[in-house]
């Protein structure tokens, strides 16, 4: 009997696609932790690892500054990737399937252009409120990323009973407008010095972050995939329309509302910590989708694992390519992305034409 | 199960929906028909819960249906309307999954073991197996909505509601599904209430039906409501004339068009051509003509162009007439299916054929006539008939417009005519010895231009009737004399 269902199992191709998502992220993590200029050997790396988590304090053989770069430079480093790359290409799995639209992205709606208000707003005054320290930038960016979503909400309730999906996008395109000139403003306005930190907020990067942005996207990125992961059957009866949805007993109205607001979340934390990163949103779950098919049941989580170690693949080359510089990572995913996006693109209507 | 009471509503201000009272009982086949416009739509939606009642109240099995949830409501009512979008490429299969959607269970929502058996069950039924791992968007639209339906029945609703579902189906497509449907509907009792164009579909599938008109109900009953011309066309405003159907007593009802091909008047005995040789005489009409007839091929009523009379043996084996005669037609070039065709063995030389022009009354009479086989149909004991050859043949042509009951009218008055002719040469039943009242196997026609005005009667108390009667008498009698001649002299 166990047997049996273990053998149906390894049948299921279900099974096999979360093994090698899986295993992707982490062979991605353990290559972001071991390339860099200081070479560190992969047994060191997980006796660090295992040190610092279980605090065994027994380290003999290995210096104080390896362990240093290790434990508090590059994990997170590479976590803080993960998380970021993980939430933008589940919102993003989940804003295409809400409005029904493969070109939707986690930026459609304008939750990110708050957040990018807030960041900018922070870096342009040099605001540091007492008590928050560090965390007061991603705070800000936070604050104005669900800004951002409860105008957008407005509007939408404003102009429309049912939250109907053209008003929804609509009004996020408006929103994003407004908020990106405001922005484009304050760039203007600001001096050579804050502008060059703002555009480079706005590229992303993941790197120099430290344990506390780790700490700060942990929990909205568990509650906006616990959101988004429960309602992946109302993502899925979305696909018929919003009225054959509620004819098969889906709530449409409340559904709606929790994936925005999960999605939101993800989307919102993810800018907040690292700055407006492109394409993986967009890209990774349109590649999970081409592979898995269309079932939100194993699009949204393989998004996450794909999207995840996608962006700690992104970061290394960022820190690679032109070592000891940094690339923005945000240039990164769009040189990989976007043309990855038209292969498909071209790739799907040959094989339509074909077949 | 379905229970409507004075129920009103509408989008905004101004209400669709006048006040409608509608009980379905279990396992009913209920048919809402009505123009665009008349709020059939809106009557679905108000009964589907997705535009509120101003007025009145809607109960599904005695609860009300704004107090269902969404999912308890999902879990008694399906809905299949017309063609839906799908977004991203779902399989078939997954399609028809949502479906148990209302009835899923448990932390994770995971389809069970019950739920696959009902979705494989479903799609034995709609024979999407076959296309159960293809792309929904890459199905035909016959596929679609049988997978619709798929997914509807998997609901396992105790009411399905359809809103138009054949809409862009063709014919096969949609006698198929409806078909499914009624059968779901006799075995498992499901109650169906949709929303129908096609009052033909309507008439040959409901129980019951309901005429919508400016957001009330004109009359709720059976099919036999549709029989009702009048009330037809004051609500579509279409020239309508109800017919049953020729093998299930339904009303089927045809639609008479608005524009009209204006002629010239021509002179009636200007329209045809009438060739004759040994074996064949063919009258051609220019138009065709409304026809009654019990020719070989082509009896009935229709409309007919090709008038043929064909000449057989003594010795034919007539044991396929139908067939032969249309093997004939096809040689000669006559499209069978615009003809009526008769079959004489008598010399078609003897043909008669008699033209009438006073009175304002067209008529063209053709008349071949043998009387070796004749009968009286009063006299007993011969039922079984000995084949000789003698048959009358009758075509009749008038230019008048006739009803229906006209038409047969006028085959009276021919037949009336025939059998006075028999009786002043004193034909006699050559078994009993009576006078005969025509031959075993007398074929007739009557066509008719329908040009003019109209007339209902064709009998002998009418011009129109008489001059029919007296044409087809003296036909008769010269083609009867004529024969006799023939066999006289032999």
């Amino acid at each position: 009997m166990q047997n049996l269902f273990i053998r149906k199992f390894l049948a299921n191709k279900f099974f096999w696609f979360y093994l090698l998502s899986g295993g992707f992220v982490l062979c991605t993590a353990l290559l972001g932790i071991l390339v860099s200029s200081v070479s560190v050997p992969v047994p060191h790396i997980f006796y660090i690892i295992i040190n610092n988590t279980f605090n065994t304090l027994s380290y003999e053989d290995i210096a104080p500054n390896v362990e240093m770069i290790i434990w508090n430079i590059r994990l997170p480093r590479v976590l803080l990737a993960f998380f970021v790359g993980a939430s933008l290409a589940l919102a993003g799995a989940a804003f295409q399937g809400l409005l029904r639209n493969p070109l939707a992205d986690p930026y459609t709606i304008g939750v990110s252009s708050g957040a990018s208000l807030g960041a900018v707003i922070v870096l342009f005054f040099s605001i540091s409120i007492s008590g928050l320290g560090t965390f007061t930038l991603p705070v800000f960016a936070i604050a104005g990323g669900f800004a951002a979503l409860l105008v957008v909400f407005g509007l939408v309730r404003l102009s429309s009973r049912s939250l109907a999906i053209e008003t929804i996008i609509l009004a996020g395109i408006i929103v994003s407008a407004f908020i990106s000139s405001i922005v484009s403003l304050i760039i203007a306005l600001g001096d050579r010095d804050s502008m060059t930190q703002i555009i480079y907020w706005l590229y992303g990067s993941v790197g120099m972050r430290g344990w506390s942005h780790v700490q700060l996207i942990i929990p909205f990125m568990i509650i906006g995939t616990v959101i988004l992961l429960k309602h992946y059957r109302e993502l899925n009866a979305l696909a018929l329309g919003e009225d054959s949805a509620e004819n098969i007993g889906v709530n449409v109205t409340r559904g709606k509302t929790w994936i925005l607001i999960g999605a939101s979340l993800l989307t919102g934390s993810a800018v907040a910590v690292s700055g407006a990163i492109g394409f993986v949103g967009l890209v990774i779950p349109h590649l999970v989708r081409l592979v898995t098919g269309p079932n939100h049941m194993h699009v949204l989580p393989l998004s996450m694992f794909t999207g995840g170690a996608f962006l700690i693949l992104a970061d290394l080359l960022a820190r690679t390519i032109i070592a000891p510089k940094e690339l923005p990572i945000g240039v990164i995913t769009a040189l990989i992305g976007a043309p990855v996006f038209a292969f498909l693109l071209i790739r799907e209507r040959l094989g339509r034409r074909g077949g | 199960m379905l229970s409507v009471k004075n129920a009103a509503g509408g989008y905004s201000k101004d209400l669709v929906i006048k006040g409608i009272d509608l009980t379905i009982q279990k396992g009913e086949f209920f048919a809402l028909l009505g123009p665009n416009g008349s709020g059939k739509t809106t009557l679905f939606k108000m009964i589907n819960g997705q535009v509120p009642l101003k007025q009145g109240e809607i109960t599904i099995e005695g609860k009300s249906v704004a107090a269902l949830s969404k999912l308890e409501k999902a879990k008694k009512v399906a809905v299949l309307s017309q063609e839906a979008h799908v977004s991203f490429d779902y399989t078939v299969e997954e399609i028809i999954s949502l479906g148990r959607y209302p009835h899923q269970k448990g932390v994770l929502k995971k389809l069970s073991k019950a739920d696959r058996v009902i979705i494989d069950n479903v799609m034995e039924i709609t024979n999407t197996k076959i296309f159960q791992k293809k792309q929904f968007r890459m199905i035909s639209g016959g596929e679609k909505q049988r997978v619709l339906l798929a997914k509807a029945l998997a609901q396992e609703p105790e009411l399905l509601l359809l809103d138009e579902p054949t809409n862009h189906l063709d014919i096969k497509h949609t006698f198929h599904m409806i078909d499914l449907l009624k059968e779901w509907q006799q075995t498992k009792e499901l109650t169906i209430f949709a929303i129908l164009h096609d009052l033909n579909v309507a008439s040959l599938y409901a129980d019951r039906i309901g005429l919508l008109h400016d957001g009330k109900f004109l009359e709720v009953g059976d099919v036999n409501t549709l029989r009702k011309e009048g009330q037809l066309q004051k609500v579509y405003e279409v020239q309508v004339k109800n017919q049953s159907h020729p093998t299930i007593p339904k009303p089927q009802l045809l639609m008479t068009p608005d524009y009209k091909t204006e002629h010239e008047p021509v002179n009636f005995h200007h329209c045809y051509s009438v060739t004759q040789n040994d074996r064949l005489i063919h009258i051609q009409f220019s138009e065709p003509l409304r026809t009654i007839s019990n020719g070989v091929a082509g009896e009935g009523l229709e409309w007919v162009t090709h008038f043929c009379n064909y000449h057989v043996d003594k010795g034919y084996d007539c044991s396929t007439p139908e067939l032969d005669i249309r093997n004939w037609m096809a040689e000669d070039g006559i499209p069978c299916e615009q003809a009526v065709a008769m079959m004489t063995a008598v010399k078609l030389d003897d043909m008669v054929l008699m033209r009438k022009h006073e009175d304002g009354m067209n008529i063209l009479a053709m008349v071949t006539a043998g009387t070796g086989n004749a009968v009286d149909i009063s006299a007993k004991n011969n039922a079984a008939l000995k084949r000789r050859t003698g048959t009358i043949n009758t075509m009749v042509f008038v230019d008048a417009h006739f009803t229906d009951g006209a038409l047969v009218n006028s085959y009276m008055s021919a037949t009336e005519g025939k059998v006075k002719a028999l009786q002043d040469l004193q034909v006699k039943d050559p078994e009993t010895g009576t006078f005969a009242t025509g031959t075993s196997t007398d074929s007739l026609l009557i066509g008719v231009t329908q040009k003019g005005i109209q007339t209902p009667y064709a009998g002998s108390g009418t011009a129109i009737g008489k001059a029919i009667g007296g044409i087809v008498y003296e036909a008769t009698y010269q083609a009867v004399k004529k024969y006799l001649n023939r066999a006289g002299n032999q």
